[in-house]
């Protein structure tokens, strides 16, 4: 049997750490391998007693490229906890192959694959912390498992702890944490043996909106700089859209779709990423004009319009760019934009009135222009026009106070 | 208080402790580990050996529903071979130990089985052997529930210590059997009790707070 670890991918940040020995690594492979390749993969629960067998997995496809951070998104029961496990070996896969680092571990015996664990670190939703340690013992447990000696262990688990800012908590125990500083350790516990490989397995589901985007932060910032893959499992889809690069939507056991996440954001294609993307991209239409919305134009109904601005175009002022092209105002309904991987995508809520007349024209203007729009129905125009008041404090002298 | 009086309770309660302790040592000596292998090897565990984990199943199962006062008497050959009598102290700390044993396995086991699957997740995937697992992992996580469990095996011990008395175990047991019941002398089965109940006091407060230091579960703890 051969041992099997991957090599050098990136240097140790603790450089007063005694790296691990690694004598026993083979060379480093070509730089374009991914970093997990998992080809045509499937796994089936074996028939239970009164349960017949049942396919986790099914003829999955999925690429994790080296130094990217790939999320897998999917509803519950989807088999995306079957998946990640498959990646560190906790689950065999029961067809297809899998790769780590161009190297072949389908096969791999137990023992085989405890060598290459201690190449990934892996976090998980209830943080899996043992609370008869302290924060230090506990980030120090694989490095003990490794068989690190005392002395290197401290000063990775030291530099560790100030990675993730916990310096002062060594000698605490988790209990005494909160949920966003037990997820920090359970980082630091992961990345004390140098893994090349990062999975965490709905990371950030049991924390409150605010902790999670520190942690999003965090392991952007280790991605970044450590250069560490990272492989995200979540059902969340602003943990795709604030922290990787690119995504997988997996529904009964099949990846369904999958791509960089802004195309798949911009431009989802499978109905149920299109579900997952709606509630970060759609913009509805509010309460007070949805109820009149018609399939048909009235005499002095206007054209109710979604218009999605993706990339460049989002900062291109397309209302101004439509008011000039039709001669006539376009009333802003409702509108937001979002920051996709980085980059702009916006959607907008417009109505045209004095359709259809000029609702074609608009039409004709916005293809012309290259937008991506939907038609959504007609409103009667008095919905729409209502009585445009200022709101706010008037910007009179008793309401400015200069300091 | 005559002082020989004093002087034969003074023996007594030397003799059960003595009873007590090693029968609890040899005990948790060997049902700590029958304990950790009950514990992980049913199918698909840890160190999974289904048919080991049944066959030892049934004989811890079959000693603890064993009345202690008939183990007693049924093990006298093998008491005999170990102990080189049947009689006295030394012999009633055979089949304290027989009793304890598989109890204290059983406590373990369960004390074990509550311990978070996620954390033995966790020690898989960073690599760790299946020893390195209960070692560092499923011992220590138990270890309150332990301790609580072997708090409660000392003072079953203490109440089994008494029972062998019967049979001429020696310890406290014997000494009221054999004055407060056989000679009516019932202040020395009084005397007795109150020792048996402070002992059995002093153990409880003892794995209490023995439980509540290991314990690092709650805050403030
Ligand atoms: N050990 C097992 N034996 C049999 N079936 C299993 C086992 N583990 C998981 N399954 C089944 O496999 C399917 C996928 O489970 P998995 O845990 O991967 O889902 P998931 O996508 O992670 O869901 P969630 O978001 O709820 O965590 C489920 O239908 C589940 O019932
Ligand atoms: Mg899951």
């Amino acid at each position: 049997m051969t041992t099997l670890v991957f090599e050098g991918f990136y240097e140790p940040f603790s450089a007063s750490a005694e790296p691990i020995d690694r004598t026993d690594a083979l060379p480093v492979q070509d730089v374009d391998v991914p970093a997990v390749r998992l080809h045509e993969v499937g796994k089936t629960w074996r028939a239970r007693p009164g349960q017949p067998s049942f396919s986790a997995l099914t003829d999955v496809d999925l690429e994790v490229r080296k130094g990217s951070i790939v999320g897998v998104i999917g509803p519950s029961g989807a088999g995306k906890s079957t998946l990640v496990r498959l990646v560190n070996g906790l689950e065999k896969a029961t067809s297809g192959r899998i790769e780590l680092f161009g190297e072949d571990v389908t096969e791999l015996s137990e023992t085989g694959w405890r060598d290459v664990r201690r190449r990934i670190g892996m976090i998980f939703q209830h943080f899996n912390l043992l609370s008869s340690r302290t924060v230090f013992d506990n980030v120090a447990l694989p490095l003990e498992i490794a068989g690190v000696d005392r002395a290197a262990i401290r000063s990775r688990v030291e530099g560790l702890l100030e990675l993730v800012g916990l310096s002062d908590k060594a000698e605490r125990y988790p209990a005494e944490l909160s949920g966003g500083q037990k997820q920090r350790v359970g980082i630091a516990r992961a990345l004390s043996t140098e893994p090349a490989i990062l999975l965490c397995d709905e990371a950030t589901s049991a924390l409150d909106p605010e902790t999670t985007r520190s942690i999003l932060a965090l392991l952007k910032r280790i991605n970044r700089e450590l250069g560490v893959t990272i492989l995200v499992i979540t059902h969340e889809i602003p943990v795709i859209k604030d922290l990787c690069d690119e995504v997988a939507v997996i529904e009964n056991g099949r990846i369904v779709e999958s791509g960089s996440v802004f195309d798949v954001f911009t431009a989802p294609k499978h109905p149920t990423t299109a579900r997952f993307v709606e509630d970060v991209t759609s913009v509805d239409i509010p309460s007070y004009v949805r109820d009149r919305v018609t399939a048909e134009a009235g005499p002095e109904s206007s054209l109710l319009l979604r218009i999605r601005f993706v990339g460049e175009h989002a900062t291109s002022p397309v209302v101004s760019r439509l008011t000039t092209t039709l001669g006539a105002d376009v009333n802003i309904v409702a509108g937001k934009i979002e920051a996709i991987a980085d980059r702009p995508f916006g959607t907008l809520l417009v109505a045209v009135p004095g359709s259809p007349p000029t609702g074609d024209a608009a039409i004709a203007a916005l293809l012309t222009l290259g937008f991506r729009f939907e038609i959504l129905g007609y409103v009667p125009a008095e919905r729409i026009e209502t009585e445009c008041k200022p709101f706010g404090f008037p910007l009179v002298p008793e309401n400015v106070h200069v300091a | 208080m005559s002082p020989e009086l004093v002087r034969l309770i003074l023996d007594a309660t030397l003799e059960t402790l003595t009873m007590v302790l090693v029968a609890a040592s040899v005990g948790i000596g060997a049902g700590l580990p029958l304990g950790v292998f009950l514990a992980t090897s049913r199918r698909g565990e840890l160190f999974a050996a289904p048919t080991l984990n049944a066959v030892l199943g049934f004989v811890v199962n079959v000693t603890r529903s064993t009345p202690f006062i008939i183990l007693v008497v049924a093990i006298v050959p093998l008491t005999r071979l170990i102990a080189g009598t049947s009689i006295g102290t030394r012999a009633a700390v055979v089949p304290l130990t027989i009793a304890a044993a598989p109890f204290i396995a059983r406590i373990v086991e369960a004390a074990i089985r509550e311990v978070d699957q996620g954390l033995v997740e966790a020690a898989r995937a960073m690599g760790a052997t299946p020893f390195q697992i209960v070692r560092k992992v499923l011992v220590p996580e138990a270890l309150p529930g332990i301790v609580l469990g072997l708090t409660l095996a000392v003072v079953s011990l203490l109440g089994f210590s008494a029972m062998v008395g019967a049979v001429g175990g020696g310890g406290l047991g014997d000494l009221g059997i054999r004055y407060g019941y056989q000679r009516f002398m019932p202040e020395v089965m009084a005397l007795v009790v109150a020792v048996l109940v402070v002992l059995v006091q002093a153990a409880q407060t003892l794995g209490d707070r023995l439980a509540r230091r290991v314990n690092k579960r709650l805050r403030n703890a």
